[in-house]
């Protein structure tokens, strides 16, 4: 116990002494918290010029159901000229015009409403034209509108498109999108700041040479591994705990009563394995810049194909397949089951992986550390 | 001026031979070039085509006509027809994102001019999917009741596309891509580089040295330029080749990954000045790529995403780099401004770049 407290403090000291390196494990994370603090900006609602030449109370109905769209368009109402001059400077990517005789063609049934679609790439113009569809679908047939915000409701309403919804859905909760993405966030920095930071002592003490001067101590592998454990968690800690203080505080993260103890055992674990994986990475590469780029890469690919900014049920099936032995994913999902929703289905199961993934890691260390010494 | 190149010819040489023996180091960063690549791709694949259940309870035609139309519908769902239990059990399991069942009188109900409920099941993990879901059914219901000519549907969509042809998410993502693919390989290297003669101290002897500083600074940049060039056209035709994307201008595009390269490699000399240490080159540029990939116009053209966000776009080379390698490659103008104010700019971001990793240069001389 004294070597590994020894080990540890000599650990910590050398972090005090070198705070960029953690300060360096931080500018990932940094950097997708403002990705997804963009990306919320950008996936969200699309600028759309709104064009009403027809001033029928009709028209004034379909401009109306427009205008209530607000999750899909931000919309400026325009003349044409000014719509196209708009379109032209790329200030929206749409125009809807509502035509003039719209209110007459509707008595004929044969009214059309105009879209004219900057369509760069599928995704935004297809939110359009999906978006489109059901305003103008909602004009005949108003439950399409909101027909799956109204949840439990099994009557049929009869319409002209003869299709109606009954929606069901699988959770009490709709998480936005920038909640829903911190969690993934507050996952990286454990990742980079446990995993990198570890990695760095390790390796820095090949690239010196001191771990020959550790393997000449009367100090076995197993306790060179606790104390570079306890001292790297410690750190992970020192960045974790002010992190997710502020994030409680900010109402970012809120778990329902009795879910903490659950959240505490996944960052936990969660930080046992990454520093684990960490000492691994270390004890196996001499040079700390190697370390380091080497570090970046496979967080990423714990991150993302952990289910971190992607949604894992969307990927072909042996991305699905290899997203299995990623821990990372166990972590991701627990932790949103925890945070999210108000059961811990599955959380015990994941945990369990998660610590598995996390001894094993270890395991890998040692051996690796006992051959180095050899 | 020969005692300039020779001088030059020496850097190039000196980042040649510190490159042959730090070969891992430049296999990592095509790596991680290459990892860039393959994450955006992940991120397009969450786009669109959601996974979906289809349960048909009944197989008449207009049961059939109903499943057609979701399945076109704006690359909204991938469709797979399956049991309840099956479906409920991949629902469950995080597997599929909903289950539309067609109930077993669908059709005769339809035909009756009557309206048939179809359930809709939708695990709504997150405000996102679901939006999409609830955007994409009724754009099929809509499309059902005006291909059968419903009576009672009195208004339809009249769509115009202003380009011919649609590009798919991921071709248009990955394309962005490469230009951050140039940040982070040109950027790490170069960085790597300079870092390594403060580290090394070696940078004592440039200033002992007959010869001019500039000289060694632009050879070295030279040599990064290449190796990097090399890197960003590996994920360029991997682009090309793996993707399926094929460029409209082949010159331009390889042309404007050379610029890229070169201005990223000037960014990346100023940083490993400033920085002095190699160990957090990586961590900084491949942290700095994600939110300039997505302030740049990578996933829609910047200018959709508000004034505020387009401005701050404007602050880095990469917007430029993204608007002439869309229009190189995808034929597409992403950016308000013309190519050639883009590529304008670009060629200004070069050479102030390399001016100021040069005065950081003569600024550590005069100190030392």
């Amino acid at each position: 116990m004294r070597s590994i407290r020894t080990l540890t403090r000599i650990d910590l000291s050398v972090w005090r002494r070198t705070p960029w390196v953690v300060a360096a494990a931080l500018v990932p994370p940094l950097g997708m918290a403002v990705l997804v603090a963009m990306l919320t900006v950008a996936v969200s609602r699309q600028p759309v010029a709104l064009v009403v030449q027809d001033h029928s109370p009709q028209a004034e109905a379909m401009a109306d159901i427009i205008r209530s769209d607000t999750d899909t368009y931000a919309l400026q109402q325009t003349s044409l000229a000014g719509a196209r001059t708009l379109l032209a400077r790329q200030q929206v990517c749409a125009i809807i015009v509502i035509p003039k005789g719209f209110g007459r063609d509707l008595a004929s049934a044969n009214a059309k409403l105009d879209l004219t679609l900057n369509n760069i790439d599928y995704d935004f113009s297809d939110d359009i034209r999906r978006s489109i569809s059901r305003s103008v679908s909602e004009y005949d047939a108003p439950q399409l509108g909101v027909a799956l915000a109204r949840s439990g409701t099994s009557a049929t309403v009869p319409n002209p498109y003869r299709v109606d919804i009954d929606e069901h859905d699988l959770r009490q909760t709709n998480v936005d999108f920038l909640h829903y993405q911190v969690v993934p966030v507050l996952l990286l920095l454990i990742i980079n700041v446990g995993m990198l930071s570890s990695a760095v002592m390790a390796s820095r003490d090949r690239e010196r040479g001191t771990d020959r001067v550790l393997t000449l101590a009367p100090v076995s592998p197993m306790a060179r591994i606790a104390g570079r454990l306890v001292a790297g968690m410690a750190v992970t800690f020192g960045v974790l705990i002010p992190t997710t203080a502020i994030l409680v505080w900010t109402h970012q993260i809120a778990p329902p009563g009795g879910h903490w103890l659950a959240v505490f055992g996944i960052l936990a674990l969660t930080t046992l394995f990454s520093v684990s994986l960490g000492i691994f990475l270390g004890s196996s590469i001499k040079r700390s810049s190697t370390v380091a780029l080497s570090g970046v890469i496979v967080a990423s690919y714990l991150f993302f194909l952990g289910g971190g900014f992607t949604t894992i049920a969307f990927l072909p099936n042996w991305l699905r397949d290899v997203s299995q032995i990623v821990p990372t994913r166990y972590a991701i999902d627990s932790l949103r089951q925890a945070l999210f929703y108000p059961t811990l289905l599955g959380v015990v199961h994941n945990l369990i992986v998660v610590g598995g993934f996390a001894l094993l890691t270890l395991g890998a260390s040692v051996l690796m550390v006992r051959k180095v010494a050899r | 001026m020969s005692e300039w190149f020779a001088a030059c010819s020496a850097g190039l040489r000196l980042q040649a031979r510190q490159f042959g023996k730090a070969r891992v180091i430049i296999c990592l960063t095509v790596v991680e070039a290459l990892t860039f690549l393959f994450l955006v791709s992940l991120f397009g694949l969450t786009g669109s085509k959601a996974p979906t259940a289809i349960i048909m309870q009944d197989h008449g035609a207009l049961a059939q006509s109903f499943v057609t139309d979701l399945r076109n519908d704006h690359h909204s769902f991938r469709l797979e027809v399956m049991g309840a239990t099956e479906a409920k059990q991949l629902l469950d399991r995080g597997d599929l994102v909903a289950i539309i069942t067609i109930p077993a009188d669908f059709s005769s109900t339809v035909r009756s001019g009557h309206t048939a409920a179809i359930s809709v099941a939708v695990d709504n993990v997150d405000a996102d999917l679901t939006d999409d879901i609830q955007r994409a059914v009724p754009a099929a219901i809509e499309t059902f009741g005006v291909q059968h000519h419903f009576g009672g549907i009195r208004v339809a969509p009249a769509e115009h596309d202003l380009i011919g042809h649609d590009t798919a998410y991921i071709p248009y993502l990955v394309v962005s891509a490469l230009a951050l693919d140039a940040l982070v390989v040109a950027g790490a290297l170069a960085a790597t580089a300079m870092a390594g003669e403060w580290e090394n101290r070696t940078l004592v002897q440039w200033r002992l040295a007959p010869a001019s500083m500039t000289g060694v600074l632009i050879g070295k940049l030279i040599t990064v330029v290449a190796v990097s060039t090399v890197a960003v056209w590996m994920a360029a035709l991997l682009v090309f080749f793996g993707y399926g994307v094929h460029p409209h201008s082949l010159p331009g595009a390889l042309s404007a990954l050379v610029l890229c390269t070169v201005i990223f490699a000037a960014i990346g000399a100023c940083v490993g000045n400033l920085l002095r240490k190699t160990l957090p080159v990586a961590t900084l540029f491949f942290g700095l790529a994600l939110p300039l990939y997505i302030d740049s116009g990578s996933l829609e053209p910047e200018r959709f995403d508000g004034g505020w966000l387009w401005f701050v776009a404007h602050l880095t080379p990469v917007y430029a780099a993204v608007g002439v390698l869309q229009s190189a490659i995808n034929g597409l103008k992403v950016t308000p401004e013309p190519v050639a104010v883009d590529l304008g700019i670009l060629l200004l971001w070069a050479v102030a770049a390399v001016a100021v990793a040069h005065s950081i240069l003569q600024r550590a001389r005069r100190a030392q």
